[in-house]
């Protein structure tokens, strides 16, 4: 049985015809790291031939280590907007006229149905290709349960990582970063906040800056004495205290690193068009630097103005949709761009501080509420689906009797990506006091049947009981028999040993 | 008898050698010769207190050090120029205002503002706010604007407020600066700008919109952990509901208007206290009331002071002087300032960093820059100076305006280096600077430092910047264009940052 060049069998009854049939089974690929060792080239990154596949190309979700673009919509975004719970009728009637109507409704301004109890409003339909693609998981109730209202606490308590702890000023991204290795040898930058002031979320991170616009950064005043100029205050700052000195360290390697790259030139890949916003500029730049392949590893980008307390405006030229138009449009062109062929190693997160209240105000608005949904979008991500645990909207079920429960911390999304996508297993210093409780929203790593991170013949034996009883497996190891399923059929079963086989020699 | 002449004549009654600050004796015996002072009975006193605390008043209270500065505060005392700066309508300040003179919106009525293009209002009260801080001698008052303008933050973005905060400028925020914060509430909560921003013009009986509500406890005046809950915020939504904005289009445009249709006029229970039934436009006042009446509220204010002018990191015994005084005079802003002041202890405070703003503004003084600009204009090159800082004046969009954090403003020095080598090479359009006359008199490389040193940075350049800037004069004799860039590097030099 070979099954190079064959389609898996399409996973939760999605269309996928449109899908680039060689770029799926990437099982059966060799990794980089598999062809270096084969060909005896050695780790050495920079003596690998030009054709060679980079790093940056994602290959398998065992070692693959993602870059992670993390999206905070700011102001509290309205969730039950974002991603309607059209099969929910108490949504309707808490939202007389900020719905938006049920697929099977002749209303042009319907939504299209995810999953037969979810869907996304007609400016958010951009997103459809990434969901249909198994890419996009949209996580819905999720959040924070401190139940604050305030912005400003709840945005930090998201960044940091932590409720309530106000001497924890570090962030969730920053301790990533600077608890575990970089991805390049001499990093230059691995962090960037895109903005004037650095996200909350990366502080703590070494090299790491904020940098409004990548494409325009670089020293100014006469180009003749740029350099000295350069050397002078380089001189002073090193000599300088603390932040200032780093700051001024980083900035000075950042101005070549961020010259050598052709942003303005950068031409998108998979017919990736990027909204013309600020929003859809950031994606642009951020796809362009993980192209260029220099290491970066978190990006952060903001959308504010989601605090829609009054004319919320969920349809054309209404202030959320327009909001929604750049996000939907941005991160489509971003899912195109970036995931086009084999696609990279990267994983997008798009979250908000909270909710919007489930019931409608007097000036067709919403006020603060609680839970709220998550978009996350990736190679390795278990997209196509709305995964949650739906408290409902019943007055009993709400949180306070008002707002959308959280069922799903967001630290349990952040956890998993970091363990699974960052390759980072210091969750404990990431989200201190807290345990994650993973959820599914990344996939397995596949022929790993004893869940340590690698395929090799450890996982023979398990793999073999697996395929015999996969009920018994989920039951008594603790590690999915899901991990088995190496041609993505949504079985474990005999078709499966072939390329369990390969992947097991080929490791 | 000018104000310069009328305290110099003073002097002696405010200075004191041997004033320890924070030392409550020293406070006393400054109370009583200010009591003596008043009397017409001055008592004689010894030396001038240490020029560092002087340097460090000046650095707190104005909008960056300069040499006349340093000269008043020296002349004064540090007790007689803080009373100085605090007695600020005494303070002739027709310079500024001669500058001020051609913006011919800036006492208009809302309804007059309406009647051009959204930016040239917006320009307008922009290029005034640059004139003023850098140019106005009543620099603790333009530092106090700065601070209530972030504390009462308003997005000039949103709805109407292109035209309009401009009055919010002018009728909440530099009326009420220095007066009483309870005043100030209350015209920050009736003013159209604020009403608009937050959303409760849009409030109404019934289904209230719970923006203004919350945010005026959690921002303007308990703080966030201030001990409301979310029902006090909706019964505080109940109470402003009403307050609304004239829409019509008549010369009553965009000024506060009370709906009593719009109004819930049953009972509401705010912080444990009741409102009875059936009230109308006073049961918001009485909300300000209970929360102005409310421990929380003080500590807040006296804590964002604090933060403001001592440290990031205040003593609580520091903001505990400062609560006290807002309880003791409702709310004074004045006396709540000399609190701060005569309770610093000035040897000891750490230093700030400098926010963009700040050190435009502060460049803009010590370069003696000479700031121009057209009243018609729709921006300026200097707003995208502050812009590609992340520091244009009223822009910040979110309610607690822009951040008074290290760690926010450490990230992007680059944006500091390029503000001073723009304005140096006088590539800012309607900004120019004269590096021959700023620096006069001196001509070799070691000359040309140390008047950098002395006349931009008072001194304060480290040894190791002033004989960088002077290796980077030389070899030779350093021609004008050096010299702008030597002035450049100082003021993007790591001392030239903090305050």
């Amino acid at each position: 049985m070979v099954l190079t060049g064959v389609c898996p069998a399409e996973p939760k009854g999605v269309d996928m015809s449109s899908r680039d049939c060689t770029g799926c089974n990437e099982y059966l690929e060799l990794s980089r790291r598999q062809f270096l060792k084969a060909s005896g080239i050695g780790a050495v990154a920079l003596s690998a031939p030009a054709w060679l596949p980079r790093v940056a190309y994602a290959g398998d979700a065992c070692t693959d280590r993602d870059i992670v673009v993390a999206i905070f919509l700011r102001g509290a975004a309205d969730g039950l907007t974002l991603c309607v719970p059209h099969a929910d009728p108490l949504y309707y009637s808490a939202r007389p006229t900020l719905s938006v109507p049920p697929p099977d409704s002749l209303d042009p301004n319907r939504c299209t149905d995810l999953n037969g109890y979810f869907g996304l409003p007609p400016v958010m339909t951009p997103l459809l290709p990434a969901y249909q693609a198994g890419h996009l998981c949209i996580v819905h109730a999720v959040g924070s349960p401190s139940g604050s209202r305030s912005h400003f606490d709840a945005m930090r308590f998201m960044e940091v990582g932590k409720i309530g702890d106000p001497n924890l000023i570090t962030g969730w991204l920053g301790r990533h970063l600077a608890t575990s290795a970089p991805l390049s040898v001499n990093p230059v930058l691995r962090g960037i906040g895109i903005g004037y002031g650095l996200q909350q979320a990366l502080e703590g991170g070494p090299f790491t800056l904020p940098i409004p616009d990548m494409d325009n950064f670089d020293l100014v005043g006469d180009p003749v004495t740029r350099a000295a100029r350069r050397l002078a205050l380089s001189d002073m700052y090193n000599a300088g205290t603390e932040p200032l000195k780093t700051s001024a360290q980083n900035t000075q390697l950042t101005i070549d690193f961020l010259n050598a790259i052709d942003f303005n030139g950068y031409i998108p890949a998979g017919g990736a068009v990027y909204p013309n916003h600020t929003f859809g500029y950031a994606l642009r730049s951020t796809a362009a630097l993980i192209k260029a392949e220099v290491g970066v590893e978190a990006v952060a980008i903001d959308l504010p103005g989601w605090d829609t307390h009054a004319f919320q405006g969920i349809w054309q030229g209404g202030a959320m949709w327009e909001l929604m138009n750049p996000l939907a449009l941005g991160l489509a062109a971003f899912h195109a761009d970036i995931f086009a062929g084999n696609g990279r190693n990267v994983t997008v997160v798009v979250m908000s501080e909270f909710g919007r209240r489930l019931l409608e105000n007097g000036s067709d608005g919403t006020d603060h509420g609680h839970g709220n949904c998550m978009f996350v979008i990736g190679n390795h991500i278990n997209g196509g689906q709305v995964l949650t645990q739906w408290p409902g909207l019943d007055q009993g079920q709400l949180f306070q009797g008002r707002d959308l429960e959280v069922t799903y911390d967001w630290r349990d999304i952040l956890g998993e990506i970091v363990q699974h996508r960052l390759q980072n297993p210091n969750l404990a210093t990431i989200f201190p006091g807290f345990t994650p409780t993973f959820r599914g929203v990344t996939t397995a790593c596949r022929g790993d049947m004893n869940c340590d991170k690698v395929v090799n013949t450890d996982d023979v034996a398990p793999f073999v009981g697996a395929v015999m009883d996969p009920e018994a497996f989920d039951g008594k190891s603790g590690c999915g028999a899901i991990n088995g399923d190496m041609n993505n059929d949504g079985a474990v079963d005999g078709r499966d040993i072939q390329p369990f086989v390969k992947r097991v020699l080929g490791s | 008898m000018s104000w310069l002449e009328a305290l110099s004549n003073g002097i002696e009654r405010f200075a004191e050698s041997d004033r320890a600050v924070g030392d409550a004796l020293s406070r006393r015996k400054w109370l009583l010769a200010g009591a003596a002072a008043a009397l017409g009975t001055a008592t004689k006193s010894k030396a001038a207190p240490p020029v560092s605390h002087t340097r460090w008043l000046i650095n707190r209270i104005t909008m960056g050090w300069t040499p006349e500065e340093q000269l008043l505060a020296d002349t004064l005392g540090y007790h007689g120029y803080l009373e100085y700066h605090l007695n600020y309508t005494a303070i002739d300040d027709s310079a500024l205002n001669a500058r001020l003179a051609p913006y011919w919106l800036l006492n208009a009525p809302p309804y007059y503002l309406h009647g051009f293009n959204a930016s040239i209002p917006t320009n307008q009260l922009c290029q005034a706010t640059f004139l003023r801080a850098t140019y106005s001698k009543r620099q603790l008052f333009e530092r106090m604007v700065e601070f209530w303008t972030d504390h009462l933050n308003i997005d000039i973005k949103k709805a109407d407020n292109p035209w309009i905060k401009l009055v919010d400028d002018r009728e909440v925020i530099r009326t009420h600066a220095l007066g009483n914060f309870r005043d100030l509430i209350i015209a920050s909560a009736r003013s159209p700008s604020m009403l608009e921003y937050l959303d409760n013009a849009d409030s109404v009986v019934g289904n209230p919109n719970e923006n203004y509500a919350r945010e005026l406890m959690e921002l303007h005046t308990m703080g966030v952990s201030g001990g409301y809950t979310q029902q006090d915020v909706v019964e505080v939504a109940r109470a402003f509901t009403g307050w609304t904005v004239d829409q019509t289009d008549t010369q009553t445009k965009s000024t506060f208007r009370f709906d009593a249709l719009a109004h819930d006029t049953g009972s509401k229970v705010v912080l444990g206290q009741t409102i009875p039934a059936g009230g109308g436009y006073g049961d918001a006042i009485q909300v300000i009331d209970i929360i102005m009446a409310h421990p929380s509220t003080a500590n807040f204010i006296a804590r964002k002071l604090c933060e403001r002018f001592y440290s990031y990191s205040p003593p609580q015994s520091l903001i505990n002087s400062v609560g006290a005084t807002f309880t003791a005079t409702n709310g004074d802003i004045k006396s709540m300032l000399r609190t701060l002041f005569l309770n610093a202890n000035p040897a000891t405070a750490p230093v700030k960093l400098k926010r963009p703003f700040h050190l435009v503004i502060s460049a803009l003084r010590a370069a003696k820059a000479n700031v121009g600009g057209s009243p018609e204009a729709l921006t300026t090159q200097l707003r995208q100076q502050l812009q590609a800082a992340g520091h244009e004046p009223f822009q910040w969009g979110t309610p607690d305006g822009y951040p008074d954090k290290l760690e926010h403003w450490s990230g992007l020095v680059i944006a500091r280096w390029n503000f001073a080598a723009a304005l140096m090479k006088d590539s800012i359009a309607d900004i120019t600077t004269d590096v021959e006359i700023l620096l006069a008199g001196a001509v070799t490389a070691d000359q040309v430092a140390d008047k950098i040193n002395e006349v931009i940075c008072g001194g304060t350049l480290t040894a190791v910047e002033r004989n960088r800037i002077r290796d980077y004069l030389s070899p030779g004799i350093p021609t004008k264009a050096k010299k702008a860039e030597a002035v450049a590097l100082a003021i993007s030099a790591p001392s030239f940052q903090w305050y």
